[in-house]
This record gives structure tokens, sequence and C-alpha cells, in this order.
């Protein structure tokens, strides 16, 4: 934030931010009531900013805009299916609930099944031999054949079904080292992540609020 | 041997406060480690780079400000890419919570370039339901979204006009902090309509897109800050913008951090080692 144009609302917000960041970071310390104070509050706020955001963007334009100005009787069923959610709090009706969740679970199962097989299955399989221009460089075709080489290994490892002889123990012990450098990539990348977000509230700390950095 | 019982038994709050020190000092005086780009931020350069001057990017906006330090330069710097090529915008997001992070790089980043609402760039915002709006526009955008994020419909929205539904979108960018996200894009977007996808992530789930990278599913990835800092090096490179590049700045204070955790596994790993070696000669 350029502190030459900076207005008396902005700065305002700024010392707040500045204050629930070291209310958060309190945490390091121990458990406190500042910290307990900044979390509600974060809880808070996300809550209320969901129902408004949901409200003028969905509530409003798509259904009481269209029901109640235009008179599209037919959103009254969408209408009624969402009312039906509110059911399960009155015991002798709340098997209603039933109703809209099948609508969304038969939905959300119709739709996902086969998308999640194409994308993160047969194509998964079908990329771990063939892969995109794996001729166009050497090393392009040495990753793909590690890459296949370590699913082998690690599929044979988590194959429980028969009793592991010395080939398919040698392969899973093979399969072992690779889940390790996996979980190494990941762990790396971990570290990565949280430091980047220490490094975003300094940035906020020492740019936006002390203007010590630019 | 008591030299590395207490390596094992540092107080985590020493370790906080180093850390704090090792991060803040290169903020503050940097020593300007080099960085340049993978070829995974780089094909998503290019692939932004091809659109064609006055063809619209889609930039899905899937994550929240607690991982603004990650993503946000990203899509800042994605936008001055595609402002400096006059490509158009088209910005929306599946996480509710990210859409005022989406209006304020809008803001900021169409003021520096001159760009005009509704002729160079849109604002969908955000839409409950993930499957039918993923799925829907698809078929028709106008359809998913009757109206912008400020209530206008598309209808009336000049940049609207030419676009109709994913053929019109040369390259799209889902910038991800988890689900839903760019896997839910691969999956309902690029499976069905052909949709051709490239993802920035968090650090935290960037190992998990690699396979999708592997497959081609993803045109280029860009993996958290680093990734973000590879972006902000390209467009600066080609001269597309000298503004602030925060994710830049921020290299060496992550390269210092990481050679500080490094050192700490090392350390703690070799007072472990040496007290677990040291009790188990007492036991016996």
């Amino acid at each position: 934030m350029n502190s030459a144009h900076i207005t008396l609302a902005q700065i305002i917000w700024i010392w707040i931010g500045a204050f629930l960041t070291f209310c958060i970071f309190s945490f390091l310390y121990k458990d406190n009531p500042l910290y307990r104070f900044a979390e509600h509050l974060f809880v808070g706020v996300s809550v209320g900013y969901s129902i408004s955001i949901s409200y003028h963007n969905v509530l409003y334009p798509d259904l009481i805009v269209p029901l109640f100005k235009h008179g599209q009787l037919l959103n009254i069923i969408p209408l009624l299916f969402g009312l039906c959610y509110f059911a399960r709090f009155i015991p002798q009706v709340s098997w209603l609930i039933r109703l809209p969740m099948g609508l969304v679970l038969g939905f959300g199962a119709g739709a996902s099944i086969p998308a999640t097989l194409q994308a993160s299955i047969i194509k998964q399989i079908q990329g771990a031999v063939l892969t995109p221009n794996i001729f166009k460089h050497w090393d392009f075709f040495v990753w793909a054949l590690i890459t296949f080489i370590g699913l082998i290994c690690v599929v044979t490892y988590f194959y429980f079904s028969k009793e592991r002889n010395k080939v398919t123990k040698l392969v899973a012990e093979g399969g072992v080292i690779f889940l390790m450098v996996g979980f190494g990539a990941s762990f790396g990348y971990t570290v990565m992540a949280r430091i980047s977000l220490l490094i975003g509230r300094f940035q906020f700390l020492l740019r936006d609020w002390l203007h010590i950095i630019k | 041997m008591k030299f590395f019982e207490i390596l094992g038994k540092i107080d985590r709050k020493i370790i906080f406060i180093i850390l704090a020190v090792v991060v803040i000092i290169p903020l503050i005086k940097p020593f300007g480690l080099i960085s340049k780009a993978s070829s995974r931020a780089q094909s998503v350069f290019d692939a932004v780079d091809a659109i064609p001057a006055g063809k619209p990017l889609m930039i899905s906006i899937d994550f929240d400000p607690a991982s603004m330090p990650e993503l946000y330069p990203m899509l800042t710097a994605i936008l001055r890419h595609a402002f400096a090529k006059d490509v158009k915008v088209v910005v929306l997001g599946l996480w509710l919570t990210g859409m005022g992070l989406g209006e304020q790089a809008l803001a900021t980043v169409s003021q520096e370039y001159n760009k005009e609402y509704g002729k160079d760039y849109v604002f969908l915002g955000w839409k409950s339901g993930i499957l039918p709006v993923v799925l829907g526009m698809g078929e028709d955008i106008k359809k998913a979204y009757p109206a912008d994020n400020y209530g206008t419909p598309l209808e009336s929205i000049p940049m609207m006009q030419s676009i109709k539904n994913y053929r019109d979108i040369p390259f799209f960018i889902s910038l991800s902090a988890g689900s839903a996200g760019y896997e839910t894009w691969i999956a309902y977007a690029q499976s069905r309509y052909g949709l051709k996808i490239g993802a920035g992530v968090t650090a935290v789930s960037a190992a998990d897109a690699y396979p999708y990278l592997q497959t081609g599913q993803l045109t280029g990835l860009l993996g958290g800050m680093k990734g973000a800092s590879e972006y902000e090096f390209l467009v600066k490179q080609k001269g597309y913008t000298n503004q602030f590049s925060p994710a830049s700045q921020a290299m060496d204070a992550q390269s210092l951090g990481h050679l500080l955790i490094l050192i700490l596994i090392v350390l703690g790993n070799i007072g472990y080692f040496f007290t677990r070696h040291s009790s188990r000669k007492e036991q016996q």
C-alpha cells in the first residue's frame, strides 16, 4: 500500500490488522484471551460475510427478483426444496430434509462419478505410461520411466491379497523408497507454505503498518 | 554429550524467535538472490502470452485471505501480464470468501493499465453450487451467471457479447488453495468441454498437482510463493510491468527460512540420535 495516498480509514484498518496479527501470534507463547478473541472474531466475520454475499449474489437475484418481482412462479419449487433443509429443526417433519439431500446427492454423484473417473483415474493411468512429449528430450523419457517404475513399486507395496515372494518383496521395498521421497517432497512444500504465510504477515507489518520496507 | 542433549531440548519459543529474525532481516535488507523461472511457470506464462489481443483469459479465484501471501501475487502478476497484452479478463471464483480479493486486485491493476470495466475486464463473482456453475458455463456462461457481481446483466456488458461458453476461452487459470479448485475445473470443465487449464496452487498442495502436469491435463503450474515470484520475474523480464513484486521481495526471506529449518532438522536429528544412543548405553 502506498503510504503517500493513505486515508485515515485505511490507517485505522491497518492498525486493527496489526493488532489482530499480534493477537494470533500471541498463541506461540501460550493460549490466551486475546488469541481467542481474534479467533472468534475471524469466524464471526467469515460467517457474516458469507451470509451477506450469499444473499446479494444468489438469493436476491436468483430467487427473490424472479419470484416476487417478475412473477416466475416455477421458482417456488426450488424455494420449497430449500426450505425443507430447515425441517430438521421440527421433529414431526424432519424427514422432509431427505428431499433436498436426495436431490443434491443424486445430482452430485451422477455428475462427479464419470468426471472423476475420466480425469483422475483413466487419464492418470494413461499418463503413467504415455506422457506428452515423452520422446522430445531424453530427460523427459528418463523421468517418465522413473515415474512408471515408481508406480509399479508403490502399487505392489499396497497389494495385500497374496503373500510376498522374494521378487515382490524387493519391488515393494522399492515402493517404500518412492513413498518416502513423495512424503519428503510434500513435507518440503508444507514448510515452504508455512514460511510463506509468515513472510506475508511480516510484509504486512513492516510495509503497511510500520513503513520500514518498500 | 550434554551439548547434544541440549540440541534435542531447545525451547520452541527460542526457535520461533530465531525464525522471525531470519525472516525479517532479508525483508529489510535484501540479499538479491537470483530468482529464475521454472519450466512449469514458463508454460503458464507462454499460454497467457499466446492469447491473441482481444480474446479472453478466465481466472478463477479459488482461495481465501488465508492463502493470500502465496496466491494473491500470482493473481496480480497474471492480471498485469494480460492487461499489458490487451487480453480481456473474466474473473470469477468458487470460494465465496475470496471475492473481495478478486475485486481488490482488479481495481488496482486495471488502474495501472487504464482498463475499463465491461470493455476490458469483467468480474462475475461467486455463485452457490459448484457443479451446476462449472458445468453450466460449458453450455452458456450467461445462463450460469445471468448477471455480474454487481447485478449488471451479462447481456448488456460489451465484452461478454463475444463470449458464450468455454469454446471462447483460449486459456483458463485456477488459483487454488484446496477444494473446490483446479481439480474441479479439470474434472468438469476440461474432461467434458476441453478447456485448456493452468493452475496456481499453494505450496501445500503443489505436490498433489504434479500428476496432472505429467498427464498434460494442466498446461503449467505455479507452486506457492516461489511460483508467484517466478511469474513476477517473467512479467518484469518481458517489460510488461515495473510495479512492486511482493513474492519476489520475499524470496530471500523464504530461502533463509528454509536454510534455518534444514539446519534445525539436522541438529534435532543429531541430538535425538546421540541421546538415544547414550540412553541405550545406560540401560545396558
